[in-house]
């Protein structure tokens, strides 16, 4: 199905918005009708097509657009790109990663030529084209994770594996949910999940850990996680919560239904052949409450697990401020039927 | 936050105790860490090599106690830059199997630690026993300026003079805890200030 990108923006007016293609494929997260952290790891197989999980990763309507928020974010704030420098074969392991799949999946797009070490990668909708010796930092114009980066929607975290555990050497972060690459690049796993309330009580960490440290190469894997989020904005990072957080106020009953979004984080971890480290794919996902109330199931379904939503993840997701306003607004749609299990929006 | 809420990246602090096995001991202390110096050697003067480094405060100088007990390879020295200075030059001539042990304020032992982190030495490789304050260094997550010695909940930036909320989460890649401004969703709306960090 050949994609036709978008014009969008995720700041300043947001003029964004799903089709109705996009909501039908949206990564809906909530197969029942509570929630709790769980180590809901599954292996990222190809998903049915059209669907998110149908290629290694996903590029969908929003890429040029997101590409561009990417953009604007790291020439505001260099300090969102940062790796340590025992990381370079780990940059190079993601240019190969990202290249093959990208130019394997979306041929119509993207495009990479090999004679040996010598590379030639195309990216039509972002009009680039660029020659270049693979293990050569010098032959590209930026560093290598920078650049691909640059050019896959999501945040990307490069993990290196020692010790008996995963430390954040390198990362891309511009669309995250309120995390600092700054403040933890170079933490381990346990420190950099530390602030995650009742995750740690339940050794939630724990055992993601003990599974992402095996994963091998050729067998991604791949979790849903969540948040809602006042307006489409990709930059809800710490270093600007002084420019989105006073939009918590702005939410009332007549515009919650465009304010609100359900935000939903596709995140996907493959193993890297050089380095035997990790990159850690963090792809996000915004739908209006509107967008989602066109399917009854999902309003339903998202107003069962926001009703009973424990207070210390209402409060660590940021959504004190309007959260009984949302509940409120989800029950008109629920009529107590019920719902089988499954995310599925029909 | 209910009770029993721990944020696991806070540093946990010992009191310092010998590795046996190490072949060479460097102890670096601040201030009240004297102290930690002196316990540390009431326990056993060990057989490998030892050097000390230590700067005294104003308010708590062991260095007379030091000069009789220490029985080689202490240096005594007024200010943490020449500290820092000479624990460089020291640790450009040990070798693997040297433990470091460090003594003082939380800032005072992560800025030891970078110096230590450059020579290959991980944060594990490291004794830390905290002493004198709980005093932090906070590090402002909006300007990334790194503010010493906040005794309080909220601290004002020495960057970009926002009022910022100390959270228990540490990095030591920074050697701080993260700042994070108190007031961006009701401007000018402060909680009580209160020394929770002396």
């Amino acid at each position: 199905m050949p994609l036709a990108f978008k014009k969008e923006t995720f700041r300043d007016n947001y003029d964004y918005s799903n089709s109705q293609d996009a909501i039908k494929r949206f990564p809906f997260p909530f197969a029942e009708d509570q929630y709790m952290y769980s180590v809901n790891i599954e292996p990222h197989v190809k998903g049915k097509p059209g669907s998110v999980c149908e290629f290694a990763f996903d590029v969908d309507e929003h890429y040029v657009g997101e590409c561009l928020d990417k953009q604007i974010t790291l020439d505001l704030d260099r300090g969102r790109y940062a790796v340590l420098p025992h990381m370079m074969d780990a940059q190079w392991d993601f240019v190969e990663l990202t290249m093959e799949a990208l130019a394997n999946d979306y041929p119509e797009h993207f495009s990479l030529k090999k004679d040996g070490l010598n590379w030639t990668w195309e990216n039509k909708p972002l009009n680039i084209k660029h020659s270049f010796v693979f293990g050569d930092a010098s032959t590209m114009p930026m560093d290598p994770f920078e650049y691909m980066s640059r050019q896959v929607q999501g945040d990307f975290v490069l993990l290196d594996q020692r010790d008996d555990t995963l430390y954040a050497d390198g990362g891309f972060v511009t669309s995250q949910a309120d995390w600092s690459l700054a403040f933890d690049v170079g933490m381990s796993w346990r420190e950099w999940h530390a602030p995650v309330p009742r995750a740690t009580e339940l050794g939630v960490m724990d055992r993601a850990l003990k599974y992402l440290m095996n994963i091998q190469l050729g067998s991604p894997v791949r979790r849903l996680n969540w948040t809602m989020t006042v307006n489409p904005r990709l930059d809800t990072s710490p270093e600007n919560y002084p420019l989105w957080g006073t939009d918590r106020n702005t939410v009332n009953p007549e515009n919650i239904e465009d304010k609100i979004h359900l935000r939903v984080e596709l995140q996907s971890l493959f193993r890297l052949p050089r380095s035997n480290g990790i990159v850690f794919s963090i792809r996000c996902y915004l739908i209006s409450l509107k967008e989602l109330a066109t399917y009854p199931r999902w309003a339903k379904r998202l107003h069962r697990v926001q009703k009973t939503m424990h207070p210390d993840l209402v409060e660590y997701k940021g959504m004190t401020k309007f959260h009984p306003m949302m509940v409120e607004w989800l029950s008109q749609f629920d009529d107590g039927e019920t719902l089988s299990v499954g995310t599925q929006p029909e | 936050m209910e009770r029993g809420y721990w944020i696991r990246s806070k540093p946990v602090y010992t009191s310092l105790l010998w590795h046996e096995k190490a072949t060479s001991h460097l102890i670096v202390a601040q201030g009240q860490g004297g102290m930690a110096v002196l316990k540390l050697l009431q326990l056993m003067h060990p057989k490998q090599p030892i050097t000390v480094l230590y700067t005294p405060q104003s308010d708590a100088d062991y260095s007379k106690t030091l000069l009789k007990v220490v029985p080689e390879g202490l240096h005594i020295l007024d200010t943490e830059e020449k500290i820092l200075q000479k624990l460089d030059s020291t640790l450009h001539t040990l070798y693997m199997g040297m433990r470091l042990y460090i003594a003082g304020s939380e800032d005072f032992m992560w800025t030891v630690a970078k110096v230590a982190n450059k020579f290959g030495i991980e944060d594990a490789g490291m004794m830390k026993e905290l002493t004198g304050t709980l005093a932090r260094p906070i590090y402002c997550v909006h300007c990334k300026a790194i503010t010493h010695d906040v005794t309080t909940n909220i601290g004002k930036c020495s960057g970009c003079g926002r009022m910022l909320f100390v959270r228990d989460h540490f990095s030591r890649h920074l050697g701080a805890y993260m700042g994070l401004m108190v007031d961006a969703e009701s401007p000018g709306d402060l909680p009580e200030i209160e020394e929770i960090y002396p």
